[in-house]
């Protein structure tokens, strides 16, 4: 079952070179820090100040460019179309955010009424980071997620760039929510943002992971 | 693979156990030295010698008090010099800042801010003394030292848990006594140490430590109306804002300077008016200025280090000229020395646990027979109190029937134990407070001899202060590092057994399913994660913050755990296998139930210290209604009963044990509902006697229906002849029989285990407050939960990694049951439920039932456990019965003891680590009760289950051996 996995993506997916991948993870790293310039010398708010609207403006800043990118790397190309990838990157944001507000409060995120705004932006937030490239990449194919998501067994570039920044958002989100019990009085430690931090710094680490994998397999193979 | 024998694994745990005790009893006999106080308070028998308690007088303790103050005047000889007391204390101040250090004066500008001070020390207007205080260099215990003269112990602390007020001797329980009217004015722990004794008072909370200035106004806006005022007798001043300075920005703030000046005017303040009210005759004022620590460079304290402990000791108005005195060699005292000294000066008894000495210089006013008899005092006042500590401490020949038997006594050298150094002290001194007596008429020409009995009182007095303040504070190292030597032994032992276990079962496993070693070997986050838990746990012990946030720990690691586990069942999804399918999707759904119920309880009881005024499910409840409370609970319980009569229905195989055991749940069940609706009237706990019957019937029924269970399913449980008998006919007997018994074995142990679980929920029902119904609910959905998850697991997951995932749930639930690490949440309330007479050991397992609720219920829940998992696969035909038996308890009796032995080692090495931390007392110690207590829970626990499951097998096999021979006989 496995090999025959193996075969249905080599056959279907586009091979994405070294430069290519490269100004992937450069195009999207690069967007963030726009964002964050952008909410701090236009909208004059930081993550800590304005939780909700800093979140929002990333996700809404992010998702044109995570959704355009990856929908250009979708596996069944000769059945599905780019705008049809488009569709279901778009589909899968809301539908992330469900998973990942649930995941949230499982762990313990507040449910309070005030708190809604926030783990709505928050969640949107990190299903783009999670779902949507996978969502645009392998739209509804069970074996493909569950390849990536619960066995974590990436075989070729496009599966790196989705999956090592997507399980990078999620530990990093883990980490950062560490600080939050602590009674150390400062304003970052209010659900969500010091787990933002964690989520968009392990996002950042991952996206650098990433492509030294690539750079690592293509190598390899190059040999 | 030769393996331990049953036997032999049984016997190494008992023996790690054991040397586990014995460690931990070393370590905390050793870490928390029990100092006996004496209880009471000093009366008029403290004006006599120790040995003539029989002439004690009990009406005198009952006099009104100003005949009171007066018969303490006539006994003691010494008229106290003041009558009013103005006590001035200055958080936070180090002695150096006003006095200087080895002999030199305080830097420039500390002498220029506080002039009028310094000019009262150079006049001899004042005398200032280093007074050095006893660590934990915190403010309650020091404002207890100053007031009582004892150093407390540091069990003081968990023994009252439940009340902050001090019992001890003190004081200002003496003031009160002789009829003085006290204000306070400061700090809000006078309040709480004294609650009642003020008849004004203005508390300032010391909870803002950022504020400097506000805290100090609000005490000194009241001083000047204060002053003016003659209604008083005490008054105290407590300031914080040198403090909260030193917390900003350590000794050298900018602020120090600003805030020594405002000192400075309190004090020439309080001065002024003194002397005015002095000559105006309005009685003597005495103005005492005392910190209750120091501050390190950093302005922190808490520790033992010269800069916390120096604290200050200034007594401002004293009659006598003190123009002799030298400033910088003789001013180096004990904290404790205050109480003593205050106490004569004012003319009360010396309370009973000081263990402070008179300090020599004040007393230059008395002539020197009162000075002598004021020695005397305090000497009879330690050598009751030595007394006490040392049992075989009689120190015969004493002088108080007059000129009795001590005619052979004289002076001499003194050596020897310390009973015998005391004593002996003692008795020289006494000895020469006598002989100078007797030289009455040229007394005036004995100065020599003056000089030598007032140094015999010292040198008795210093010896028996530093042995007694030692004996508070110190730590056997010996006992202690046996202690963690020995613990740390234990926790090898029982790795070394769990390593050895889990090596024997791997090896079998591979044995038997090589098919499946491809998913042992990959699947090992689940197992990486448990033991990060373990370690992210034993660090958190050592943040105080995260010790007192302990729940969002527990259920962060539990919900992580269940989603990794969670991931795993996403894993096991296979398109083609339906059968499969089905089982993980059983799988997720129960891992969601796990989630939400576990997310629900989380919510429940807000919990912690820091955050405990957040909303939560609990408080909503509450604000909603009682009404609405109790139908929640009526809700709980109705879920509870129908629920375990449910499992037991659909899962119990035999008909009639199950409606035998079935309809006593329900008896019970019905009882408890009973109880509820007649007995619980809101928050309080009915203590009528016909309530009291119906909880003692209602333990009576839990209690012979569980134990009922346990002795007679095993026995009763259907053997049924023609299993046994085509077991003798095929080729390979010994497998299939033992096979058949596995089954009959699994069958009654679930029974027995689901008795277990639902006797426990329904005693807490009973039990627990009124608002923790819901969450015992949901306590057993999720043990169910986790028992549908884990009976499909198979062998997906290693079994400790379960065993560990329960323990993890029975913690996590612990916490949503409103406990934390502080002694406060332990529901005392609860522990007098369905007792007539008070009795504090049964309470005590009451409150001990009632607070490890959770952690319990998911150690009884293993055997449960035991039966769900399928673990007939072991089972070869070579194998002894006990091997099974070995393979079935091994670890859900091994993983939790080998967990909690490691958090306890790593917990004790904390608290070592952390014994001069500024929270040592109030937020390590309280935890490592807790430590304590879960380690006895665990034990009993694991004892119960290794118990039953062993008495199970062992009446299976010989109801087996008995078919065998009968059938034989046929």
């Amino acid at each position: 079952m496995k090999k025959k996995t193996k075969m249905g993506v080599r056959a279907s997916s586009i091979s994405v070179s070294t430069t290519e991948a490269l100004l992937v993870h450069l195009t999207i790293g690069l967007g963030l820090a726009l964002c964050f310039s952008v909410a701090h010398n236009v909208h004059f708010i930081s993550l800590t100040s304005h939780p909700s609207q800093a979140l929002g403006l990333i996700w809404a800043f992010q998702c044109p460019t995570v959704i355009l990118l990856y929908s250009r790397y979708r596996k069944d190309q000769e059945r599905c179309s780019y705008w049809k990838a488009v569709g279901r990157g778009l589909l899968g944001l809301p539908a992330g955010a469900v998973v990942n507000a649930l995941g949230a409060i499982a762990l313990g995120a507040p449910v309070g009424i005030q708190y809604l705004p926030k783990t709505i932006n928050w969640s949107l937030m990190m299903s783009l980071f999670t779902i949507v490239p996978a969502a645009s990449v392998f739209g509804s194919s069970w074996t493909d997620w569950q390849r990536i998501f619960a066995c974590t067994k990436p075989n070729d570039p496009v599966d790196y760039m989705i999956c090592l920044p997507a399980h990078g958002v999620v530990i990093g989100a883990w980490f950062g929510a560490w600080p939050v019990p602590l009674d150390w009085e400062r304003p970052w430690q209010e659900w969500p943002v010091c787990v933002s931090y964690g989520a968009i710094a392990g996002y950042l680490v991952s996206l650098v992971a990433s492509f030294g994998f690539i750079l690592v397999r293509q190598h390899v193979k190059g040999d | 693979m030769a393996g331990l024998t049953c036997t032999k694994l049984t016997l190494f745990t008992v023996a790690g156990v054991a040397i586990q005790v014995v460690g931990l009893s070393l370590f905390v006999f050793g870490f928390f030295p029990v100092k006996p106080t004496l209880p009471g308070h000093s009366g008029p028998e403290s004006f006599r010698a120790p040995t003539c308690n029989s002439i004690r007088n009990e009406s005198e303790r009952d006099l009104p008090p100003h005949q009171l103050r007066s018969l303490y005047k006539e006994l003691s000889g010494i008229p106290p010099a003041f009558d009013r007391l103005i006590l001035m204390v200055v958080d936070g101040l180090p002695a150096e800042f006003v006095l200087g250090k080895d002999g030199k004066p305080p830097s420039k500008n500390l002498m220029e801010a506080m002039p009028y001070t310094q000019s009262l020390l150079a006049n001899g207007m004042a005398i200032g003394y280093h007074a050095r205080a006893a660590p934990p260099t915190v403010t309650m215990p020091r404002l207890k030292a100053m007031v009582s003269g004892a150093i407390g112990g540091f069990l003081d602390v968990a023994l009252n848990f439940n009340t902050q007020a001090m019992v001890d001797d003190n004081l200002l329980g003496q003031f009160f006594k002789i009829g003085w009217k006290m204000v306070m004015l400061g700090d809000e722990t006078w309040l709480k140490l004294f609650p009642g004794l003020f008849m004004r008072h203005d508390g300032v909370g010391s909870f803002f430590v950022k504020d400097t200035v506000q805290v100090d106004q609000n005490v000194s806006r009241h001083l000047g109306h204060e002053l003016s005022r003659d209604d008083w007798d005490f008054l105290i001043l407590h300031y914080l804002g040198l403090d909260h300075v030193g917390h900003i920005g350590g000794r050298n703030s900018a602020l120090m300077a600003p805030k020594l000046t405002e000192m400075d005017e309190v004090v020439k303040m309080i001065h002024m008016t003194n002397l005015l009210n002095a000559k105006n005759d309005q009685g003597q004022t005495l103005l005492v200025v005392v910190s209750d620590h120091g501050m390190t460079e950093s302005g922190n304290h808490g520790g033992s280090s010269y800069e916390e402990t120096d604290s200050l000791a200034l007594f401002i108005g004293l009659k006598n000229g003190l123009s002799d005195y030298l400033s910088s060699t003789h001013n180096i005292v004990y904290q404790v020395d205050i109480a003593p000294t205050l106490a004569v000066l004012l003319g009360v008894p010396i309370p009973k646990n000081n263990v402070g000495v008179l300090i020599p210089e004040i007393f230059g006013y008395l002539t020197d027979d009162q000075q002598l008899k004021a020695l005397e005092l305090n000497s009879w006042q330690l050598l009751r109190l030595l007394q006490a500590q040392i049992p075989g401490l009689s120190c015969r020949n004493h002088p108080c029937d007059g000129s009795g038997g001590d005619q052979e006594s004289r002076i001499t050298k003194c050596y020897g134990s310390i009973e015998r150094m005391c004593c002996c002290l003692y008795m020289n001194a006494a000895f020469l407070h006598k002989s100078w007596m007797s030289k009455e008429v040229s007394r005036s020409s004995s100065g020599k001899d003056y000089t030598s009995t007032v140094a015999a009182y010292y040198e008795f007095l210093r010896t028996a202060n530093e042995w007694l303040s030692h004996r508070a504070t110190a730590k056997p190292v010996s006992l202690l590092t046996l202690g963690i030597a020995a613990m740390l032994l234990s926790c090898v032992i029982l790795l070394g057994l769990l390593f050895h276990l889990y090596k024997e079962v791997y090896t079998r496993e591979k044995q038997c399913l090589f098919d499946l070693e491809s998913i042992m070997q990959t699947w090992y986050l689940d197992e990486t994660f448990v033991l990060g838990v373990i370690l992210i746990l034993i660090i958190s012990m050592g943040s105080s913050s995260l010790v007192e946030e302990e729940q969002y720990i527990w259920h962060f690691m539990a919900s992580t755990l269940h989603l990794l586990l969670l991931r795993k069942a996403i894993h096991s999804v296979h398109s083609f296998c339906k059968e499969q399918n089905k089982r993980s999707g059983l799988q997720m759904s129960s891992i969601c139930v796990l989630l939400s119920s576990g997310r629900i309880l989380r919510g429940w009881h807000q919990g912690g210290v820091n955050w405990t005024n957040l909303p939560d499910i609990s408080k909503w409840l509450e604000q909603a209604g009682s009404d609405n409370v109790k139908s929640v609970q009526l809700v709980a319980c109705l879920l509870v009963i129908t629920l375990s009569l449910y499992v037991l229905f659909l899962f119990g195989s035999n008909r009639n044990i199950v409606l035998v055991i079935g309809s006593s749940f329900l008896m019970s069940g019905l009882l408890v509902l009973q109880h509820i609706i007649k007995h619980q009237d809101g928050m309080f706990a009915s203590s009528s006697y016909s309530a009291t019957t119906l909880v003692q019937i209602i333990y009576a029924i839990l209690g012979v229906s569980t134990f009922g269970t346990i002795i007679s399913v095993p026995w009763l449980v259907p053997f049924s002849i023609s299993e046994t008998c085509l077991s003798h006919d095929v080729s390979a007997p010994s497998e299939v029989q033992y096979k058949a018994v596995l089954v009959k074995l699994r069958e009654s142990l679930f029974v027995t285990g689901w008795a277990y679980i639902s006797c426990w929920c329904l005693l807490q029902l009973l039990l627990q407050q009124t608002i923790n119904s819901m969450p015992i609910l949901l306590l057993l959905v999720q043990t169910l939960a986790s028992m549908l998850y884990f009976s499909y697991s198979g062998l997906h997951h290693k079994q400790w990694v379960e065993v560990s995932a329960f323990y993890f749930l029975g913690m996590a639930g612990h916490f949503a049951l409103g406990n934390s690490n502080s002694l406060a949440t332990v529901d005392v309330a609860g522990a007098f439920i369905g007792i007539s007479s008070h009795s504090t050991v049964l309470s005590g397992i009451l409150m001990f039932i009632i607070t490890y609720a959770s952690p319990m219920l998911f150690t009884l829940s293993m055997v449960m456990y035991i039966s769900v998992k399928d673990t007939s696969y072991f089972v070869s035909p070579s194998d002894a019965d006990s091997r099974e038996l070995k393979m079935m308890i091994g670890f859900p009796c091994l993983v939790p003891l080998a967990l909690n032995s490691i958090l306890l080692i790593a917990y004790t090495i904390m608290l070592l680590l952390m014994r001069n931390h500024l929270f040592i007392w109030s937020v390590f110690s309280p935890k490592y009760i807790y430590v304590c207590t879960t380690t006895v829970c665990v034990y009993i626990g694991v004892s119960v289950v290794a118990a039953t499951v062993t008495y199970t097998n062992f009446v299976l096999g010989l109801r087996n051996k008995m078919l065998y021979k009968l059938s034989h006989q046929q």
